[in-house]
């Protein structure tokens, strides 16, 4: 039919780095990946800054930078408060496509940060972070169907930290449940089809160095998951029509862990962070004292007069206190490396009516070294249980179109996706580009 | 600004949030779990939502204290929540009725619970309130009118469990007081019927409501009415600790040392109804160790008194008053046995010494602990009394305000023991937690509420009352089993009493060594 709208269908893989992808095509393990790649467009992709879920997927449906939607990170600390909260759907500023396009319906499934799930033309089961189902599913008429097929928002991920085995275990359980979702519901009707694989990621967290290294004992456990997500990814490229929108993304790489770095524990050690005297290392309880704070993973604050509760930073002495903490990472090293990528001010990364929330300076690592905030970490430097960390520069983007010149920019990022889809949709090309 | 001892405690500590579980960041994870692997430490994070004020979103509960939250107002007694909805379990009690009107008039929402027993026991025995009381409804209507109070009182059981979790369900109480026991040590020595029957309303109404509260109401504090009497009297003259050992408290055995530090302190009770307190004890424990409840028990001296601004308002407002060998306690059955000329019975020599604290004070406690909620898990212990004595001394004050500010000529009697107990003992009670923690300074002295009970107790319809119910005023309960009148004994002379009221009979003092490096500190019966 002429007038037969043009169909999208999304699949996210949270955290599938580029080279990841492509190495499980070639070797065989994502088999249907491999097939789809031969008659579309893989990309590598620039995730958000920070690289991290909450921030990316929020740039990937609205189609803006955090100074725009307002989401900077999994925590916030609210003006004139060190109350920290977690930012959620409420807190987004700017509409999520499906929003914007009430006329048409969509079906969207485990979309990271849009909890609590609110009222849209289709279905929406919100996805990380999101601990109760009752709140995390629009309708909510569908919440005893997905009972029934005991639907998981996500893995419980307490369980690693007891036995690999049982974390495993759950993670296939999970995704198993949320596989049966997406059947039931791609038989209804739909204009946009948005299904998002998270277990990717929390796998490759515990479990990178199973993915480096093929003699490890969970090397095929690792494998079979991504073998199961590529089943599904092949079982839904099988299904969609000719004229069908394909689209695959991940929101940002991922590469080896080889330490954590807390950005407060030198911050502290700089003198720049204190707490109040007898009282738990918590940000809750900075003294005035203080310059500086991080938030997760490297967000830093400078302790404003005037902004915080106890700012012990005066509007005039702001910028100076923004150098010494440019020095002081500039040249933080540990074993010789260097462990500092990117230092960005926020008016280097963030527009928008919402620049003024952003943090003051975010931090990128190198390769390697991932940066946390936990104020309460009395070291700098140490390594715990994970084995991967996210990256930014090599989140990847598939389209089912061999003409990318068209409708992406050479170096995309996460918050030209929507352009990209809608570009696919409306057949529009970049200007100087004939079709 | 001022000093509030609750003014430090987070949402952690508030009933009005939903904790929906913990997020950890570091591997993008959640967990349903809200306890188990730690708290908010640092890396993981605990998640509140809360229920009063949705629109602070998911937050750190450790991350806003009660005194930033506008929801806790102030009050004389520490931040408390605006309208907060307390529940009384037992609120027809001596203590239940007194706390419904108190809490009330301090802005929390009251509902209660009661089935009318303890009514029912004490006309069991014979006996009546010699302070007239009204019925329940007559309460409700007076506390409307009288205070503006609006009560919601449920009659029931606690026993029937599915009318209690509906009533929890419908009221969603913040705290929740449980009074709701037979707190009778006589009574639960009568007869293997009356021993089983306050074993079993006890124990089985207690933990009925935990199973409840896990149930409907996890986020809820628990103040639990617990006994000085479930330590007993340690004859080795071992501090009697708040609930559990201090920290810094070691065994020394067989030349080796352990240490003692947040373990139970051994229980010693001294009836079977005291054995059901303590037992009591044990399931409140435990709830709060698997389910994550959280409770404080509050382990109460002999209480006395009949005033409150609240219950002196109206007389239908005023609370029971007892006076029989069940349910009258001491210092109240002492005042009546002058106001009526019958000679105060000290049982033995009269040198048992116990805790006491007046109806006020304890009000006080009460609320003070309701504005400190426990943490989530958290088994609290104070032990509340405002100071100790011997029963002896205690007779002494009442003899010496009797005979000075009423004119009464009263005696003092000894009487045959029949309770199995120490006459003469060491007593170190430890009873810091209320005054250091929770800012509890006592408000009405002995004295001052002594002359209050005879104000009230010299009014001829009381007196009669007392009058009509004199023959019940001494024991016929023995703990051996044997059942007859306890035999009255010397009259003590003059000269023997201690002439200022206070202390253990010695020098009008006691002392307990609550300071470090054997330092005492000397505390009387009347402050601190």
């Amino acid at each position: 039919m002429a007038d037969e709208k043009i169909r999208s269908v999304i699949i996210g893989l949270d955290g599938v780095p580029y080279g990841l992808l492509r190495a499980f095509a070639e070797e065989g393990v994502m088999p249907n990946t491999a097939d789809l790649m031969e008659n579309g467009t893989l990309k590598k992709m620039k995730s958000s800054i920070p690289e991290i879920s909450s921030v990316a997927w929020s740039s990937v449906i609205t189609g803006v930078n955090p100074g725009e939607h307002g989401i900077f990170g999994f925590t916030d600390i609210p003006p004139n408060t060190y109350r920290l909260t977690f930012p959620n759907f409420n807190n987004l500023k700017v509409n999520p496509f499906w929003e914007k396009d009430g006329s048409s319906s969509h079906i969207l499934i485990n979309i990271p940060s849009t909890y609590p799930a609110r009222g849209m033309n289709g279905v929406l089961i919100s996805g990380f972070v999101a601990l109760d189902l009752e709140k995390a599913v629009f309708p909510k008429s569908l919440i005893p169907h997905l009972e029934e097929i005991d639907y998981r928002v996500d893995v419980d991920s307490g369980k690693a930290h007891e036995s690999m085995e049982l974390f495993i275990k759950d993670l296939n359980v999970t995704n198993e449940a949320r596989i049966a979702a997406y059947r039931r519901l791609w038989e209804r009707k739909w204009d946009t089809f948005m299904l998002v694989f998270t277990g990717t990621d929390r796998l490759m967290h515990f479990l990178w160095d199973a993915y480096e290294d093929k003699t490890h004992v969970y090397g095929g456990a690792f494998r079979q998951y991504f073998r199961r997500v590529d089943e599904i990814i092949g079982e839904i490229a099988g299904k969609i029509k000719e004229t069908d929108d394909f689209i695959m993304l991940s929101d940002h790489g991922f590469e080896r862990l080889d330490e954590d770095v807390y950005i407060n524990a030198v911050l502290a050690e700089e003198r720049l962070l204190s707490f109040e005297s007898g009282k738990e290392a918590r940000l809750a309880n900075i003294s005035s004292e203080t310059k500086a704070f991080a938030l997760d993973p490297a967000r830093i604050y400078v302790n404003l007069e005037g902004r915080y509760p106890r700012g012990g930073v005066k509007p005039s002495e702001k910028e100076t206190v923004i150098e010494r903490i440019i020095d002081i990472f500039g040249s933080l090293s540990h074993e010789g490396r260097r462990v500092i990528k990117s230092i960005y001010s926020k008016d280097d990364i963030y527009s928008g009516a919402h620049r003024e929330k952003a943090p003051d300076i975010v931090l990128m690592g190198e390769k390697g070294f991932n940066l946390k905030a936990a104020p309460g970490a009395g070291e700098v430097f140490s390594k715990g249980i994970f084995t991967g960390k996210h990256s930014y520069d090599d989140a990847f983007l598939f389209i089912n179109r061999k003409e990318p010149q068209a409708i992406m920019p050479d170096e995309p990022t996460v918050s030209d996706v929507l352009d990209i889809m809608n570009r696919m949709k409306e057949g529009s090309v970049y200007e100087g580009v004939s079709q | 600004m001022k000093e509030f001892h609750n003014k430090e405690c987070t949402c952690w500590n508030c009933p009005a949030i939903n904790l929906a579980g913990k997020v950890d960041f570091r591997a993008c994870g959640q967990s349903p779990k809200k306890f188990e692997g730690g708290l908010s430490r640092g890396e993981t994070h605990l998640m509140a939502e809360c229920k009063r004020r949705p629109e602070l979103g998911l937050f750190d509960p450790m991350s806003m204290t009660f005194e930033e939250c506008s929801e806790w107002r102030e009050t004389p007694y520490g931040y408390l929540l605006k309208n907060m909805r307390v529940m009384i379990v037992g609120i027809d009690g001596y203590l239940g009725w007194t706390l419904a009107l108190w809490l009330g008039k301090l802005g929390c929402r009251i509902s209660g619970v009661d089935n009318f027993s303890r009514r029912g026991w004490v006309k069991e025995r014979g006996s009546h309130s010699v302070v007239p009381i009204s019925d329940m409804n007559t309460r409700l209507h007076a506390a409307k009118e009288v205070l503006g109070l609006n009560i919601n009182f449920r009659e029931m059981d606690i026993l029937d469990r599915e009318s209690l979790k509906e009533f929890i369900e419908e009221e969603k109480p913040e705290a929740i007081v449980h009074y709701g026991e037979c707190p009778s040590a006589p009574y639960s020595m009568i007869d293997f019927e009356h021993a089983s029957y306050v074993q079993k309303n006890n124990v089985m109404g207690t933990l009925g409501l935990l199973f409840t509260m896990h149930e409907a109401a996890p986020e809820a504090s628990l103040i639990k009415l617990g006994t000085m009497g479930e330590y007993g009297v340690p004859l080795t003259g071992r501090p009697i600790f708040e609930g559990m050992f201090p920290a810094d408290a070691v065994l020394k055995w067989d030349d080796r040392e352990w240490s003692m530090g947040g373990e139970l302190t051994p229980r010693d009770p001294v009836s079977f109804y005291h054995v059901s307190k303590v037992q009591d004890t044990f399931n409140v424990y435990e709830a709060c160790k698997y389910w994550w409840l959280r409770s404080y028990d509050v382990m109460q001296g002999v209480i006395y008194g009949v005033h409150t601004e609240q219950l002196a308002a109206d007389p239908r407002l005023r609370t029971r008053f007892d006076i029989d060998e069940c349910f009258g306690t001491v210092i109240n059955r002492y005042v009546s046995q002058a106001v009526i000329g019958y000679p105060l019975t000290i049982f033995g020599t009269g040198e048992q010494i116990r805790g006491f604290i007046g109806l006020e004070d304890a009000m006080q406690c009460i609320t003070r602990l309701i504005a400190k909620p426990p943490e989530p898990g958290q088994y609290g212990v104070v032990n509340q009394m405002s100071g100790y004595s011997s029963m002896r001394n205690i007779a002494e004050t009442v003899k010496r305000i009797g005979k000075k500010e009423f004119g009464l000529n009263v005696k003092i009697q000894r009487v045959e023991n029949p309770r199995v107990e120490a006459d003469r003992h060491p007593f170190e009670p430890i009873f810091d937690k209320l005054p250091k923690e929770f800012g509890f300074v006592q408000q009405d002295a002995l004295d001052k509420e002594i002359v209050r009970m005879f104000k009230l107790l010299t009014q001829r319809h009381v007196k009669e009352r007392i009058e009509e119910k004199e023959h019940l005023i001494l024991p016929k309960t023995w703990w051996s089993g044997v059942k007859k009148e306890v035999e009255r004994l010397e009259l003590i002379k003059d000269e023997n009493g201690n002439k200022n009221g206070n202390g253990n009979g010695k020098n009008g003092k006691e002392s307990r060594n609550g300071s470090k490096n054997g330092k005492k500190e000397t505390v009387t019966f009347d402050g601190r």
